[in-house]
């Protein structure tokens, strides 16, 4: 006999908890955050949030003219397809090599995996004193190659080589993560298929593009997007490695806004700045899911 | 099945009821009344400061702690008149019943004033010991992150907030700290007389558009740091004069200091640890301290960063701009982690003997003296460099000192117990345990005038910052300038760091940059209101020494 759907009352209640938390943390604020983005608040001015005058498009129209906010997008949108390029090359191409056993094979997968493990704050830290002028990076390496022509290399002070550096430091620390995407995909292909590719006569390249890669696309697929949603994020690292400098030339578009909201307290700015990049990831996003996984057969 | 079941649903309904209770419980916490600050009379304050160069006699300068920890019955004895007052009042309070005993209060603060105002509350245990302090401790950025929040959420959780000085306009806009004179009048901090805090810091620090809003707690103006040993070795000397024409000698201006950088930088010479040695570090950095070094030749070459008539941005001028070369033509002497290196690495280098001429807060010469550091007892101070000028046809070299930062003591709107927190600073700040409590930490520093020459005080604060640098601070804190106070005053002058260490980095024009600084204040000011802004920027250029008001004077650009 089975038992008794609970009434709805106990539903409600039961899932009220996450309902609230939802609300309170998500919801909410987002609505706040829309209200926000059409109006002039700013804690300093002296009033509540919720009196601030409507501006209308406003912030919207002042994006447009804001050549840091262009500017910081754009080195956003190239610092994703950067890095997220490299660590989706690099992770394939370490996870197809470890494809075959060798001795210490697990114990290398680990120290690959290590600097996932270690704080954004760490990570920073270590590729800023890498970088110094009086770190190894120009002191011994770059000094071996170039000779004292190397001292004359000021990583952290050119906008170029700045956020070089930063790209070097998410590479170095997200490269694993889709290592071990790509590898628990290429390993979790049967072996049947590729021995059937074998025996068939195919080369291992062949093998990898015809048989093993399309396999594992839907699952590329889902670490592209979350890769590059989080690197869309990137914030810690140009906080420690080059606070946004020289100036603001290596600011990216997250912490842009934090100079917005939290130094500047320019809240109705910075809201808007923030909704224009949801509704914009979101189509992306729900474009590239579409026309990839989706139709891709996920 | 039937009994699972029955017992299932009482298990949910019993779950349910407990989830109930707990969010009708956090409603009803949440939605309690809140705490409105009740308007206090504000007159505008004005002083008159003596200075007396009264010798006192020399009781022990320690605070003697009572003997007993029961609450006294009588007046409390061995506490200065300023920290008794405080002590009487709040005795007083409790005695009526509007102080409870065991009332806690909450000061927020940084992080690098924990060993100061625990002393403090060490001391205020012994002579209040039903009111207690407490600290919460934050990270400098998130004081003023979560004195705006207080502004916004109301919560009355933080009785009061010691901020820097610069945050003092935003934080009276948003509502966020209530006006002081009412008590301040009433409880008397010494703010004139022998003990009074040096003027015009005393002043400046602590107002806001005429109203009092804060009690100091710290000064922070800047001070030259040199290495005696190699500005002084005959060596040195000769060959400088030979170079360059005059003594080599503590700088009186930026061009001597330009040339002394560079003969020490060409002389190629090693610290201690085998790095380069430069000749000079000034602050050029990205993310804070990067305005302070052109703001500093800006003033004393008579600029003023608004008009007073108007509120336009007047750094596009000719003292902004021989302002912006000087920076220039320093930066090839300095390290080149100086255009991104956090502010610290400016006493690092100094502390270990790579820089010559340096200038910083006053924690600089504490950390300089410690005995591991490598230019113990190498090094002195002095005022910062000046800029020679011409005032009415006659030359003379204008020396002032920025003092960015300067934490003080200021009061929440929304405290439940704002006397309370008022009282708690006045003795804090008091001239016994002030100097205490200064002498106990690291970022806070000294104010009142008798710690510099009273012979009572004068040993102890020579004996943690020496002999000359005491007479060299006093100094420089009256020939010192107010840190932008006004409202947003820490986003203008984020910009003019950002913008100006990109020039000084190469990736801004230097012919365009003081311009464009300008058009992003401009639209600052116009976010905020120009006549707020300009009513606010009036009071404060009152506040600046009379030196720099007479030079503008003579330049016309104040009346």
């Amino acid at each position: 006999m089975l038992a008794s759907k609970p009434p709805r009352s106990i539903n409600l209640l039961a899932n009220l908890p996450l309902n609230i938390l939802l609300y309170a943390v998500l919801i909410i604020p987002l609505i706040i955050m829309i209200y926000l983005s059409f109006t002039d608040w700013n804690p300093a001015k002296g009033y509540d949030w919720y009196q601030a005058s409507f501006t209308g498009l406003n912030n919207f129209a002042r994006m447009l003219e804001d050549t840091r906010f262009i500017a910081a997008l754009s080195r956003t949108i190239m610092f994703v397809i950067v890095v997220v390029t490299a660590e989706f090359l690099i992770g394939l191409g370490i996870a197809y090599l470890l494809l075959t056993e060798f001795p210490g094979r697990r114990a290398l997968i680990s120290l690959i995996i290590y600097p996932l493990m270690l704080p954004w704050v760490v990570v920073g830290m270590i590729f800023y004193l890498l970088f110094q002028d009086f770190g190894p990076v120009t002191n011994v390496f770059m000094k071996a190659i170039l000779g004292e022509a190397a001292t004359k290399i000021h990583w952290l002070l050119n906008p170029s080589l700045g956020f070089t550096v930063i790209m070097l430091a998410d590479i170095w620390q997200w490269t694993p993560f889709m290592f071990l995407i790509l590898y628990s995909g290429l390993s979790a292909v049967p072996r049947k298929f590729i021995e059937a590719a074998q025996i068939l006569g195919a080369s291992a390249r062949t093998i990898f593009w015809r048989v093993q890669f399309p396999l594992i696309k839907p699952l590329v697929m889902i670490a592209l997007v979350l890769r590059a949603l989080e690197a869309f994020k990137v914030f810690d690292a140009v906080y420690m490695i080059t606070r946004g400098g020289p100036g603001s030339a290596t600011e990216t578009i997250s912490f842009y806004i934090y100079q917005l909201a939290i130094r500047y307290y320019d809240m109705a700015y910075a809201s808007a700045v923030s909704l224009v990049l949801l509704i914009g990831l979101a189509i992306v996003i729900r474009i590239f899911v579409k026309y990839t996984i989706e139709k891709g057969g996920a | 099945m039937n009994e699972k079941s029955s017992r299932r649903k009482f298990l949910a309904t019993v779950g349910a009821g407990v989830v109930g209770l707990v969010i009708g419980g956090a409603i009803g916490w949440l939605a309690k009344p809140e705490v409105v600050a009740e308007k206090t009379v504000t007159s505008e304050v004005t002083k008159t400061v003596t200075v007396t160069a009264t010798v006192t006699a020399a009781p022990t300068s320690t605070v003697a702690p009572p003997t007993t920890t029961a609450p006294p019955t009588t007046t409390p004895t061995g506490l200065d008149p300023v920290a008794q007052r405080a002590v009487d009042a709040v005795k007083a309070m409790l005695a009526s019943g509007k102080v409870k005993p065991g009332t806690t209060i909450k000061l927020l603060h940084a992080g690098g004033s924990r060993e100061n105002w625990e002393r403090a509350i060490e001391l205020w245990k012994q002579y209040v010991p039903e009111v207690n302090v407490e600290l919460v401790t934050v990270d400098i950025v998130d004081v003023r992150v979560k004195a705006m929040q207080e502004a916004v959420a109301k919560t009355g959780e933080i009785d009061g907030f010691n901020v820097m000085s610069t945050w003092i306009g935003d934080l009276v806009e948003a509502g966020a700290i209530r006006p002081i004179d009412e008590w301040f009048n009433k409880y008397d901090p010494a703010y004139t007389g022998p003990d009074a805090p040096i003027e015009p810091l005393g002043t400046y620090c602590t107002m806001y558009k005429g109203v009092r809003y804060a009690l100091i707690t710290d000064t922070d103006v800047f001070t030259l740091s040199y290495r005696k040993d190699l500005i002084n070795d005959p060596k040195y000397k000769e060959e400088f004069k030979a170079q360059y024409g005059f003594e080599l000698k503590i700088p009186d201006t930026w061009e001597e200091t330009i040339k002394i950088g560079e003969f020490f930088t060409n002389l190629n010479l090693t610290a201690p640890g085998g790095e380069k040695l430069y000749g000079l570090y000034f602050y050029m950095e990205p993310s804070f301290a990067g305005y302070i070094t052109w703001w500093n030749i800006f003033t004393e070459s008579g600029g003023i960063l608004f008009d007073p008539e108007t509120m336009d941005p007047k750094i596009d001028t000719p003292e902004g701009k021989y302002a912006l070369d000087v920076c220039l033509r320093m930066l090839p002497y300095m390290p080149p982690e100086c255009l991104t290196a956090p502010w610290p690495d400016l006493y690092d280098k100094f502390v270990r003997g790579q820089t010559v001429l340096t200038a910083g807060w006053p924690s600089l010469s504490k950390e300089a003296g410690r005995p591991e550091a490598p230019v113990r007892g190498k090094y002195g101070s002095a005022l910062m460099p000046g800029v020679e000028v011409e005032v009415s046809g006659r030359k003379e070299i204008i020396k002032a000192a920025p003092n960015p930062v300067n934490w003080v003591g200021t009061v929440s709107s929304y405290s439940r117990n704002p006397e309370l927190m008022y009282l708690f600073y006045q003795f804090s700040t008091s001239p016994d345990i002030g100097l205490d409590m200064v002498l106990r930490g690291i970022i806070l520093d000294l104010y009142r005038r008798s710690w510099f020459v009273d012979p009572k005080y004068r040993p102890r604060s020579a004996a943690l910052y020496g002999e000359e640098f005491v007479d060299v601070y006093m100094k420089s804190i009256e020939l010192s300038w107010p840190d932008l106070t006004i409202r947003g005053g820490p986003e203008y002058l984020d910009k003019l760091t950002k913008m100006l260490n990109s020039c000084y980095a190469g990736a801004y024009d230097p012919g365009v940059v003081l311009s464009d600084i300008a058009a992003e204040w401009d639209s600052i000011t116009k976010r905020y209101g120009r006549d707020s802004q300009l009513e606010a920027w009036r009071a404060m250029i009152q506040l600046y020494p009379s030196h720099i008001k007479e030079l503008w004077k003579a330049k016309g650009y104040m009346k």
